[in-house]
């Protein structure tokens, strides 16, 4: 399902004296299939966005198409549960949305709300929890005797149990330890690409945005400051330093590469292991 | 959906009735409810009406808001106003409706009843409009401090209502993200059938409740590590300082109170 976002806007509390504009003029399109990363400073209205896209939020100016659904300002899409089938979301801090007694209820929660069987349902919890990485015997423990990591973990399998076609990531590794963040970034992206998930990915993490997206976009005070391929975006030094954000450490290597050798490398090379390859590269050849 | 309700009502601004001492409010409110009740006839309770409107008047707090106030008992003082008009059978007949009579005294019953309720509520709002609530806590918490010596547990009563003051918009805040965050599982809250906006309570409550009691044990180990223990010997530090206008209020007061007493009949 493609998504088309137009001249979208939101306005917290609209009509009263607090009031509150955080996304104005938004437009985006995002084909069928494509990793799209969202990047900008807190409060530049992120995830205000992300919740427009499964009705959440409704926008209070603007429109909206999901696939055959139609999100607009001021009218009722009598289908948002269909919709929120389709759309699946992990929010900031996941853990908070767990209840159920045992892991296992609570990652068929959502498929049941959703129709799915129930035995369905517990198969998909099975092969999930192994593939979000934790082991069988997890599925009758209680949720709330788990670490925080293995919270996260249980929480996104309940996303991911309803086999959405778009995913939505806010900040999913947001307060895990590093190999914990890589562990789950690999997931979602392996998933990305066995199923054909369009995904949409919120994140501060230059390294992250240039290893994983087709696209980026990066939005500042509520609108979209800067969108393209990950190389489009990463080349813009300009725009980046004018939007007072990293460059990767990759990129700047690369660019610092680049002056010593007196070359231009392909501009494609973004993440450690393809950085390396052309470093080894050039100082193969200076050496020949 | 929930965002920006703010607790109590309280509305900023920096008028007179906003600046006062909240122990002068409080107590200005408190005599008020009395002598309310002195008030017999037309130009008593024209008096109050005066007082009440000036005091409305000089917060500069909008209308609206004292309307918002007063809504959820308008039904009530309407009601009150009819019951009294119909039953109360005192002085010259009125009129006649055949399976009715109104009488003037039924009447007259009937509105001095309703301003009396009127009054009281606009002056109540006033305090909640005007003062932010942990005012109101310090406040109360000075007043009723010679209450301690009878056993009163006054400063474990504030720090109470100020702990739930404090978190009651985290907890806003938190219920609409675990709503959301539900929603999107394909929890109904706000549609759909009602056996299915009931049944989606508990997905809310129990993460609520979870991070609640989560939330309590952070604070007291917090406060305990920073050397908490009990209100003895602790000062505050929100020092109210009572001032010439704070004393010029029961002036105001006192006069409304005597040319009650001998204006009424
Ligand atoms: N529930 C709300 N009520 C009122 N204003 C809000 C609400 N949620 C967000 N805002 C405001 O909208 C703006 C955008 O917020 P949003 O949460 O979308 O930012 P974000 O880009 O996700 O930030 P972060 O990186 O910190 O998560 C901010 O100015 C914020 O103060
Ligand atoms: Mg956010």
């Amino acid at each position: 399902m493609d998504i088309t976002i137009k001249e979208l806007e939101h306005l917290y509390s609209k009509g009263t004296p607090f009031e509150r504009t955080a996304l104005k003029d938004v437009d985006l399109s995002i084909k069928e299939g494509t990793f799209l990363t969202i990047i900008g400073h807190t409060g530049s209205g992120k995830s205000t966005l992300i919740q427009h896209l499964n009705g959440l939020l409704k926008p209070t100016a603007g429109s909206i198409e999901i696939g055959e659904f139609h999100i607009k300002s001021g009218e009722k899409e009598k289908r948002l549960k269909e919709l929120r089938k389709h759309v699946g979301v992990v929010f900031q801090y996941p853990e908070h949305q767990l209840f159920e007694e045992t892991i296992e209820k609570d990652i068929i929660f959502g498929p049941l709300n959703f129709g799915v069987s129930e035995e369905e349902a517990k198969k998909r919890a099975a092969e999930l929890i192994e593939l979000v990485g934790l082991d069988h015997s997890f599925l009758e423990r209680s949720p709330f005797d788990l670490s925080g990591g293995q919270m996260r973990r249980v929480a996104i399998a309940g996303v991911l149990a309803m086999k959405p076609s778009i995913l939505i990531l806010d900040e999913p590794t947001a307060g895990l330890d590093p190999r914990g963040r890589k562990e789950i970034m690999e997931l979602f992206y392996r998933l990305h690409q066995e199923e054909g998930l369009t995904t949409i990915l919120v994140t501060h993490s230059m390294e992250d945005a240039a290893r994983y997206s087709d696209r980026i976009v990066i939005m500042e005070k509520g609108t979209v400051a800067l969108q393209g391929t990950p190389m489009e975006v990463f080349s813009d030094a300009n725009a980046l330093k004018a939007l007072s954000l990293d460059i990767p450490e990759t990129v700047q290597f690369i660019k610092r590469l680049e002056d010593r050798f007196n070359t231009t490398l392909p501009h494609s090379v973004f993440t450690l292991e393809e950085t390396v390859e052309a470093a080894v590269s050039l100082l193969r050849e200076e050496e020949s | 959906m929930m965002q920006n309700i703010i607790i109590g009502q309280y509305v900023p601004g920096k008028s007179y009735v906003h600046n006062l001492d909240p122990r002068a409010k409080l107590l200005t409110t408190f005599l008020f409810v009395i002598i309310v009740f002195l008030a017999n006839n037309w130009i008593t309770y024209a008096l109050l009406g005066a007082f009440t409107i000036s005091a409305i008047v000089v917060s500069r707090i909008p209308i609206r808001f004292i309307y918002n106030g007063l809504k959820p008992i308008l039904l009530i003082i309407i009601l009150t106003f009819f019951l009294h008009v119909f039953l109360t059978k005192e002085g010259p007949l009125l009129f006649d409706l055949g399976f009715i009579e109104v009488y003037q005294g039924g009447v007259e019953q009937g509105v001095f009843i309703s301003m009396r309720l009127l009054f009281l509520i606009m002056i109540t709002s006033l305090l909640t409009l005007t003062t932010t609530p942990i005012d109101i806590t310090v406040g109360l918490e000075t007043l009723l401090g010679p209450f301690k010596r009878f056993g009163l547990p006054v400063h474990e009563f504030a720090l109470m209502m100020s702990i739930a003051l404090r978190f009651i918009p985290t907890l806003l805040e938190e219920t609409e993200k675990i709503m959301k965050a539900q929603a999107a599982r394909g929890a109904q809250f706000s549609s759909g059938p009602i056996k299915e906006r009931l049944k989606s309570i508990v997905p809310l409550l129990v993460p609520l409740f979870v991070s609640a009691f989560k939330r309590a044990e952070d604070l007291a180990m917090a406060m305990e590590a920073r050397g908490y223990r009990g209100g003895e010997g602790r000062t505050s530090i929100r020092l109210l300082k009572w001032e010439a206008k704070d004393s010029l209020l029961f002036v105001f007061l006192l006069v409304l109170s005597i040319a009650l007493i001998l204006l009424r009949s």
